[in-house]
């Protein structure tokens, strides 16, 4: 369909682009080689682990082995520590996510409605991230206490600047010609900001997010660290105190996995939010 | 409109001659003059420039690479303030956007995260049209410019051509008796820019809209223009007038070239452009 009749006119119309589209079967079997090389990679890690540790006690002991580290997964699976500890963590990660991305998004979103705010809060920022949150760790367990709470507020701390600066990043890097574009066409601040400033700021506030998955779960560890009854860290630590090396690495599956679930989490998020960024 | 200082007055003046025979002119320029700060340097950019766009009028702006024509351009829209010189929309100097001017860039500045009707939507839902009322108004414009069938499509899969068609129905969905173009074909090949002139051209003419071209490209400015305005170098003046007269018929761009005033036309105004490599 390349001409249509109008009045009779012969008249062209534009073709979209068409990407000439790669087989699907070609993209999967291109998938399925990386995940093989992926899975024998690893296999071959835990291989060599199990062999050494395997023909050296001492060496066992200081790395733990990987039947070791599963089987202390097994036990904790079984008594429901782990997945007491995995749900606490978690809970404390999550929340300390939602909120500092929340109020981190909206401030630095914000701030892009005065450039004279942004440039006075702009070193106390600076200040704020900085600090290594670690730090602030003592006087947070002072605040709070030492349950759930202070590893939320640890978490909050870890996320919400990184929150703000991306997604201020985000909003300020919206092109110019296009604000004028809004302008022209008669939209008010607030239009621009909804209609344009938000959106256009969603790539950035998305990096943001999954960069942040991290962080929150450092705060959340870090807080448990310090002072706690139970959770992920809390295990980590007691097992690292106790030199049960394989519990600590079992415990850290744990969280690796945790981090890798919410990171899958976001990106369908993100997926579910810009449509038009799946079609290219 | 908000901030007219005692329009009347200040225009009636400097219109007379002019309001004799067409009642309102849709834009005036009088002595307009922009410079920028540079390093504590004071740069001008438009010397002292002065124009008029009549309705139904077609008016093209040609000048020497970097000669200030963005910035006059912006300067018209009220997203610049000139330093001197005044500007008249209908015969009232305002502060801001003026009303019914439509305005478009060589860069199509489609939103992504909208699909072509979206885009086309965006003035209409700014100024606060009924849903229902913009999705017909923005499709039948959409169907005008040969993008019936594409209206849900994300910019991201249609063509240079076709975003670009996409932004001039973004524009004219919005009936602006006035429109401002800043080289809006120069990215596109000769056979889309063609294309989209014709309609152009068709869709200006047959609404009875004024168009102010700014462009790069001679053979557009002559085949499309009722007159060409040929600039200086910076600071931007006006160096010559061209009346292009091609005939009546005027939205066959390939037809225009045949002529052989056409030519002359492209000629003349090349001469002036002075153009040397540098």
């Amino acid at each position: 369909m390349t001409a249509d009749t109008d009045n009779g006119i012969d008249r062209v119309i534009p073709q979209p682009l068409r990407l000439p589209a790669r087989p699907r079967r070609q993209k999967l079997r291109a998938m399925s080689v990386v995940l093989a090389t992926q899975i024998a990679l690893l296999a071959l890690l835990l291989g060599f682990w199990e062999y050494v540790t395997g023909n050296d006690k001492q060496a066992a002991f200081m790395f733990g082995s990987p039947s070791a580290i599963f089987g202390f997964l097994g036990r904790m699976a079984l008594d429901g520590s782990l997945w007491r500890d995995t749900y606490v963590t978690g809970l404390e990660t999550l929340l300390g996510f939602a909120i500092g991305n929340l109020f981190g998004t909206l401030i630095g979103l914000l701030l892009w409605y005065s450039r004279f705010v942004s440039r006075v809060v702009e070193p106390f920022v600076i200040a704020l991230g900085s600090i290594p949150i670690i730090a602030l760790a003592p006087i947070i367990i002072i605040w709070f206490g030492t349950g759930l709470i202070s590893k939320v507020a640890m978490s909050t701390l870890s996320v919400v600047i990184v929150a703000l600066v991306t997604s201020y990043k985000g909003a300020t890097g919206v092109d110019p010609d296009q604000i004028n574009l809004m302008r022209t066409l008669g939209a008010s601040k607030f239009q621009i900001f909804r209609k344009l400033v938000v959106p256009a700021s969603l790539t950035d506030i998305f990096a943001g997010l999954k960069l942040t998955v991290g962080f929150a779960l450092i705060g959340a560890i870090v807080g448990e660290f310090m002072s706690s009854s139970e959770g992920l860290g809390h295990a980590i630590f007691k097992a690292g105190s106790l030199y049960i090396i394989p519990k600590v690495f079992a415990a850290l599956v744990a969280t690796i996995a945790l981090a890798l679930l919410l990171t899958f989490v976001v990106g369908r998020i993100e997926r579910l939010l810009m449509p038009w960024r799946r079609i290219q | 409109m908000m901030g007219q200082k005692n329009g009347a007055d200040v225009v009636s003046t400097a219109l007379t001659a002019a309001t004799n025979t067409v009642p309102v002119i849709p834009l005036i320029v009088e002595r307009v003059a922009k410079s920028y700060e540079v390093d504590g340097k004071v740069v001008p950019v438009i010397g002292d420039l002065s124009l008029s766009l009549n309705k139904g009028e077609i008016v093209s702006i040609v000048g020497p690479s970097g000669c200030g024509k963005t910035t006059l351009l912006n300067t018209l829209c009220g997203l610049l303030a000139p330093d001197s010189g005044r500007i008249h929309w209908y015969g009232r100097e305002i502060v801001g956007q003026p009303q019914n001017v439509g305005y478009m860039l060589q860069k199509d500045l489609l939103l992504p995260w909208r699909t072509a009707l979206n885009n086309v939507m965006l003035g209409l839902e700014i100024r606060g049209v009924a849903a229902s009322e913009a999705v017909d108004r923005s499709r039948a414009m959409l169907d005008q410019l040969g993008l019936h069938g594409f209206a849900d499509h994300y910019p991201s899969t249609l063509s240079g051509g076709m975003r670009q068609r996409v932004a001039l129905a973004r524009t004219l969905v919005n009936e602006p008796s006035v429109l401002l173009l800043d080289e809006p074909f120069a990215s596109l090949d000769f056979q889309n820019k063609l294309l989209i002139e014709n309609d152009t051209a068709k869709l200006v003419r047959e609404g009875g809209r004024s168009l102010l071209l700014i462009t790069h490209d001679i053979e557009e400015a002559v085949s499309l223009a009722d007159r060409v305005i040929v600039l200086s170098k910076r600071p931007t003046q006006v160096k010559a007038v061209y009346d292009i007269d091609l005939g009546t018929e005027r939205t066959d761009m390939m037809a225009m070239r045949d002529s052989r005033d056409f030519s002359q036309y492209v000629r003349r105004i090349w001469a002036d452009l002075d153009v040397v490599l540098q």
